[in-house]
């Protein structure tokens, strides 16, 4: 039995306001470098500033010493006994001076970058257009895994880039009490979430680990065609493309990287130090950035890039021709086993069938 | 205007933590929270030596400068103050400090870190001086009293001094050159009986 749809215009709305919405919560950050607004506070300029601490003499030479001093002391703490600790200026510069804006630059210019191939190619849409027999694409189980582990991970990247962004961006208009109260309730949500979205990342990893296990030769052959996205033959793919595993593995290897960090920063009660819980901070934000980056390209081309893309994982089925045209390998392997037109409910009952026939005869 | 600076004498310091009982009990400091301690390098050696620490409030101040939320303040008098009512806990300025004078007071499950606390160089914050808020945020407000910290007032030997940098630094500057001048002194008197130079002495002239 082939089964026809006929597509909901609800959920495309729901969809484009989604699009919309991740849009501009990845533009917002970007806005005032157009007024070249931003730059690295210059520092307090009161004449405080020109009078030397008198204790600057004994202080340059305790930190002149070898590594970093530490002694005795009768104070409980970690680290109470480390007199000066100077990688503290490191970090410092490191967030201030590089993070911040170069974060900035590489966000930015992934999103300047799919916006002028969304002005120049526009949405691709099916060739052959629809042909409304549907090939079933991910179980529920594997949408639901999908969705928490892809809204947690949104609202960590926001509320993230509320605190990376927002003392420059939203102090402005939203004056410091009133951004103290949204960055309050943006660190609540992050520790919130971050336990959401690694147990969601655990099923993610497992989840589609079989589909994006590498296929040297079809895979190298995708990547040197870039994956026809501009221009020529649509090179071949499996059920995920090249570019699709790629993604899963930046997920999988970033989000590990992105989760362990975290947790050195969400407990500071083991005994940790500073110096680790800098290290921590600096791999926590470097694979963020590189992973919020790689969401633009993955959020940009299954929803609003590629017709045919988003639904594949709203309603877990997707059109034979899209299938044929951008999974060709695995429309291949879909028709052997016979599944194209059947439906999540039609395969178990089949395979409900299949696996009672034995006990019967 | 004036600049406040801390200076605690090496030279001076007999680890008596009487500065951080005093900035304990003045400022009804939260439990787990050191403002000021005393550090003592060399503890037991030759050479052993102690410095009381807290906030230096410094001029470009790093906690200010990494702060999310900025809600960091420089006074008129060169105090680094903070604002509790924005601040939301993030530590950074735990990180970028060398000093380690912002610290968190453990406030809730997963040992969640609670508003930021420091040294205010007694000077309150930004509440009305001398509420009975302002007391119970950020402690006592002696600045506003006309009086200096509690912890360089309460110091027997007065190895810590607080107020107007170039008034430390006088007293400081004074003090270098009044031992360079007893250790020298002492080291002529010995030359003239015919004891010798004592190679000890020579470790006093600097610090």
């Amino acid at each position: 039995m082939r089964m026809t749809t006929t597509r909901p215009s609800r959920g495309q709305k729901i969809i484009k306001w989604v699009v919309a919405t991740v849009f501009l919560v990845l533009v917002l950050p970007l806005v005032p470098y157009a007024f070249d607004a931003y730059a690295e506070k210059s520092p307090v300029t009161s004449t405080s500033s020109s009078v030397p601490n008198p204790g600057s003499d004994l202080w340059r030479e305790v930190r002149q010493r070898d590594g970093i001093v530490s002694g005795t002391t009768q104070a409980r703490g970690v680290d109470a006994g480390t007199l000066i600790n100077y990688s503290g200026e490191e970090w410092r510069q490191y967030r201030n001076s590089k993070l911040v804006p170069y974060s900035a630059y590489i966000l930015g210019a992934m999103l300047a970058v799919f916006l002028i191939y969304y002005l120049i190619r526009g949405r691709i849409r099916i060739k052959g257009g629809r042909s409304g027999v549907l090939i079933p694409r991910f179980t529920l189980f594997a949408r639901w895994v999908h969705w928490v582990g892809a809204v947690s991970f949104m609202v960590l990247a926001f509320t993230g880039l509320v605190l990376l962004y927002g003392r420059f961006i939203l102090i402005p208009v939203l004056g410091a009490e009133g951004f103290g109260v949204t960055a309050s309730i943006g660190k609540w949500l992050h520790d919130v979430s971050s336990p959401v979205f690694s147990v969601a990342l655990i099923f993610m990893i497992f989840t589609f680990l079989h589909e994006s296990l590498i296929n040297f030769k079809v895979d190298m052959m995708w990547f040197l065609r870039a994956g026809g996205y501009l221009g020529g033959k649509h090179p071949s793919a499996e059920k995920v493309n090249a570019g699709q595993k790629l993604w899963y593995w930046a997920v999988a290897l970033g989000g590990l990287a992105i989760v362990a960090s975290g947790l050195v920063m969400y407990f500071p009660n083991f005994g940790q130090g500073r110096i680790l819980i800098q290290d921590a901070h600096m791999i926590h934000t470097l694979a963020s950035v590189f992973v919020i980056s790689f969401m633009i390209v993955h959020i940009y081309l299954a929803s609003f890039g590629v017709e045919g893309a988003l639904e594949c994982m709203t309603t877990g089925y997707c059109d034979s021709n899209w299938a044929k045209e951008h999974h060709d390998l695995w429309y291949e392997e879909m028709e052997k086993e016979g599944k194209i037109g059947t439906t999540f409910e039609s395969e178990q009952q089949a395979a409900a069938t299949a696996s009672a026939k034995p006990t019967e005869g | 205007m004036a600049a406040m600076k801390f200076y605690c004498d090496a030279e001076r310091c007999i680890e008596c933590n009487g500065c951080v009982t005093a900035c304990k009990n003045e400022n009804e400091v939260p439990w787990g929270v050191n403002r000021r301690r005393v550090v003592t390098i060399k503890d037991g050696e030759p050479g052993e030596r102690s410095l009381s620490v807290a906030c230096m409030h410094c001029s470009d101040a790093p906690c200010a400068a990494v702060c999310p939320v900025d809600c960091f303040y420089t006074t008129s008098d060169g105090i680094v103050l903070h604002d509790k009512d924005i601040c939301i806990g993030c530590g950074y300025c735990f990180y970028a400090c060398p000093f380690g004078a912002p610290q968190f007071p453990s406030d809730g499950a997963f040992a969640s870190r609670g508003k930021m606390d420091k040294c205010t160089f007694c000077a309150g914050g930004p509440l009305e001086d001398n509420s009975s808020e302002e007391f119970r945020k950020y402690g006592s407000n002696r600045i506003a009293e006309g009086k200096l910290p509690a912890c360089a007032e309460m110091c027997a030997t007065k190895a810590l001094l607080a107020g107007d940098a170039d008034m430390v630094a006088d007293i400081y500057r004074k003090r270098v050159v009044n031992r360079a001048s007893a250790a020298l002194g002492s080291g002529y008197q010995l030359r003239e009986r015919n004891l010798g130079s004592r190679g000890e002495m020579k470790g006093k002239v600097t610090n």
